[in-house]
């Protein structure tokens, strides 16, 4: 008797014939996966450019305190510095470092002061931060065999799709920046560091990069002291004398750097940079945006967080999850007085780095196991990313198309959004065009034609007199070409730290020195609120990106 | 066992790194703490930026006695 057609042989065979169509299934099912992951996350990425584009597109503030970078920028253009005294006409002054501005010059020089100059170069970092991001889980990854290059972009993409990124990624804001330079550093830290363990010899040149790349994210924005102190750590984990001997010339650049600008500009850099920046804590607005980041996150948040661990008991620590670790435990500055979504943007490139990294790691440990396992992992993973892009849910919706396109996803096609009445009445909702998992928000719709139309309507104001508007934006001058007048968030800032003197401001309210006031959010020091009520009267209410703005002109 | 002379040329072992956390969350325990008993709280009981400040320590603090059994391995 042939022993294949015994009994006992057959359930082998069958079982492995089983085995082999599953092993075919799963395969495919892997392949289908993997390609729908990355179809949705480049469909966020065109929403995301979509959304750039429009912003490019519209002349006036989105965010609140765009226009005063763009300002800034202009100063920098003509070789004048924005720190200064505030208690002077124009009454403007900074609270930013100068590196992002100092970018954007060139295209100021040549394009003129236009708030896309700005723009572009922020949606421009966000991409080479995707781009860090990718390069990142991809070496890491080839480290054990051949990179997975869709794990790499699934990664770099998740970062852009982000709602956090989305909103404010190409707005004219120097965090995102700060941001790629806080990337780029952090990699070229591994590299140099993974170049040095391989060869067995110090690379001073690499390391001199790492900490000018330390400079230019500080001197973008003071938060990168979070990303400044994951490389200490770091060096100081892997040789503490190393770390402290480069610790000490960084302190003298820094500092120096600091002296040298304090001293070009009277003390007005220290004042507008540091004690402008000290503000009241609020614990609430900490644990909302928290709670939001962990929930529009949660997949990148439990795998980096869970990797981190893992290193951090059963293996070294890499830069990454120290990375990740202090820029989480930084975004507890959310909480600050005018902090926003974007303090998390670190934390977010981190744990996407984190997120592939231990995808990868999971791909190899499984591929060295079982072919079964190794595939289920294969489906597991884009399933996983798939679920993640559906918590970070977010999309304009103003066309047929994309409305039937949320419909099928089972989500609203448009969102009820009540305007922001900070110096009005209050007004019922609106149906607003655009549906996102982080619910009504102030930015991330894509400002539209009426939105335009609305800003030049304010500017018609201003032009039917002579002076500037006293404005809590800048746009509506510099549309206008008048002259910038007032920080309002700035002049906050100071008064709430003793640190200004506002009567001349309040004098030439007093004396009805501008014939027009423009406000939204009426973010000036109270007694400046005060001066405007008492000598000024509202005259026209127009809307704008979901904004009533308030013009006023002198009361009789 | 590292010594401490060891300190600066060697890379930190687990247990180093879980002294030392302990040492940063006990300072930062003590830190916050005396702002506090010596007024520059400016109020009654604990601000929301000092309660961060002590869960924080606390939590480095604790996470370093976890690492203290992992002994001479690298960091």
């Amino acid at each position: 008797m042939n022993p294949s057609h015994s009994p006992r042989a057959t359930a082998p065979a069958i079982s492995s014939a089983a085995r082999g169509y599953l092993q075919r299934v799963l395969q495919l099912h892997a392949g289908i996966l993997i390609g729908v992951a990355l179809i949705v996350f480049l469909a966020y990425f065109a929403i995301y450019t979509h959304y750039a584009v429009s912003l490019f597109r519209f002349p006036f503030d989105y965010d609140q305190g765009e226009g005063f970078e763009l300002l800034d920028t202009i100063l920098f253009s003509q070789g004048e510095w924005p720190y200064r005294d505030i208690t002077h006409y124009p009454f403007y002054s900074s609270n930013y470092p100068p590196l992002f501005h100092l970018v954007v010059v060139p295209l100021v020089w040549i394009f003129g002061p236009q708030y896309w100059t700005g723009r572009v170069v922020a949606y421009a970092s966000t991409l080479v931060t995707a781009t860090v991001i990718g390069l990142a889980v991809y070496r890491g990854d080839s480290g054990r065999g051949r990179g997975r290059l869709w794990l790499a972009t699934l990664s770099g993409l998740a970062f852009l799709a982000s709602n956090y990124i989305y909103h404010v990624g190409p707005l004219f804001r120097q965090h995102i920046f700060m941001v790629m330079v806080e990337a780029l550093a952090i990699l070229a830290l591994v590299v140099v560091t993974e170049r040095e363990e391989k060869e067995g010899r110090r690379s001073s040149r690499g390391l001199l990069l790492v900490m000018l790349l330390l400079l230019a994210a500080g001197y973008t924005k003071q938060l990168a002291y979070a990303t400044v102190a994951t490389v200490f750590i770091f060096l100081f984990l892997r040789r503490p004398r190393r770390a402290v001997l480069w610790a000490v010339p960084f302190a003298l650049a820094t500092a120096a750097i600091f002296a040298g600008i304090n001293l070009a500009t009277d003390g007005h850099w220290l004042i507008n940079t540091v004690t402008a920046n000290v503000n009241p804590f609020i614990m609430e607005q900490m644990v909302m945006f928290s709670r939001q980041w962990f929930q529009l996150h949660m997949l990148l948040a439990v795998v980096a967080a869970a990797y981190a661990l893992y290193q951090l008991y059963f293996e070294r620590l890499s830069a990454y999850s120290i990375w990740f670790a202090v820029a989480l435990l930084n975004s507890v500055t959310v909480g600050k007085w005018g902090a926003g979504e974007s303090y998390f943007a670190t934390a977010i490139a981190a744990s996407c780095i984190l997120t592939g990294l231990a995808f990868a790691r999971l791909l190899s440990w499984t591929a060295a196991r079982s072919r079964m396992q190794h595939l289920v992992a294969l489906v597991v993973i884009p399933l996983l990313f798939l679920w993640q892009a559906n918590r970070m849910f977010h999309m304009p919706t103003h066309t047929p198309l994309l409305q039937s396109v949320a419909a099928a996803l089972g989500r609203p096609t448009e969102t009820p959004v009540r305007p922001q009445t900070g110096c009005s009445a209050p007004r019922p909702a609106k149906s607003v065009p655009y549906v996102d998992s982080a619910g009504v928000g102030l930015v991330g719709r894509p400002p539209d034609a009426a939105d335009r139309e609305a800003g030049i309507a304010i500017v018609r104001h201003i032009l039917r007199s002579d002076t500037p508007a006293f404005s809590d934006e800048a746009g509506f001058n510099l549309y206008a070409g008048r002259e910038v007048v007032t920080n309002p968030t700035q002049l906050l800032n100071l008064h709430r730290n003793g640190a200004v003197d506002l009567t001349p401001i309040i004098a030439t309210l007093e004396a009805q020195a501008f014939d027009t006031v423009v406000l939204r959010a009426q973010l000036y020091p109270d007694p400046i609120l005060r001066a405007i009520e008492e000598y000024y009267k509202t005259v026209d209410l127009i809307e704008m990106n979901g904004f009533v703005y308030c013009i006023l002109e002198p009361r009789e | 066992m590292k010594r401490i002379t060891d300190l600066g040329t060697e890379p930190l072992s687990k247990r180093q790194l879980g002294w030392l956390l302990i040492a940063i969350g006990v300072f930062g325990l003590v830190l916050t703490l005396s702002v506090e008993l010596m007024g520059g709280g400016m109020s009654s009981g604990l601000g929301p930026a000092q309660r961060v400040a002590l869960m924080a320590a606390f939590a480095l603090a604790f996470v370093g006695l976890t690492l203290l059994p992992l002994g001479d391995r690298p960091a």
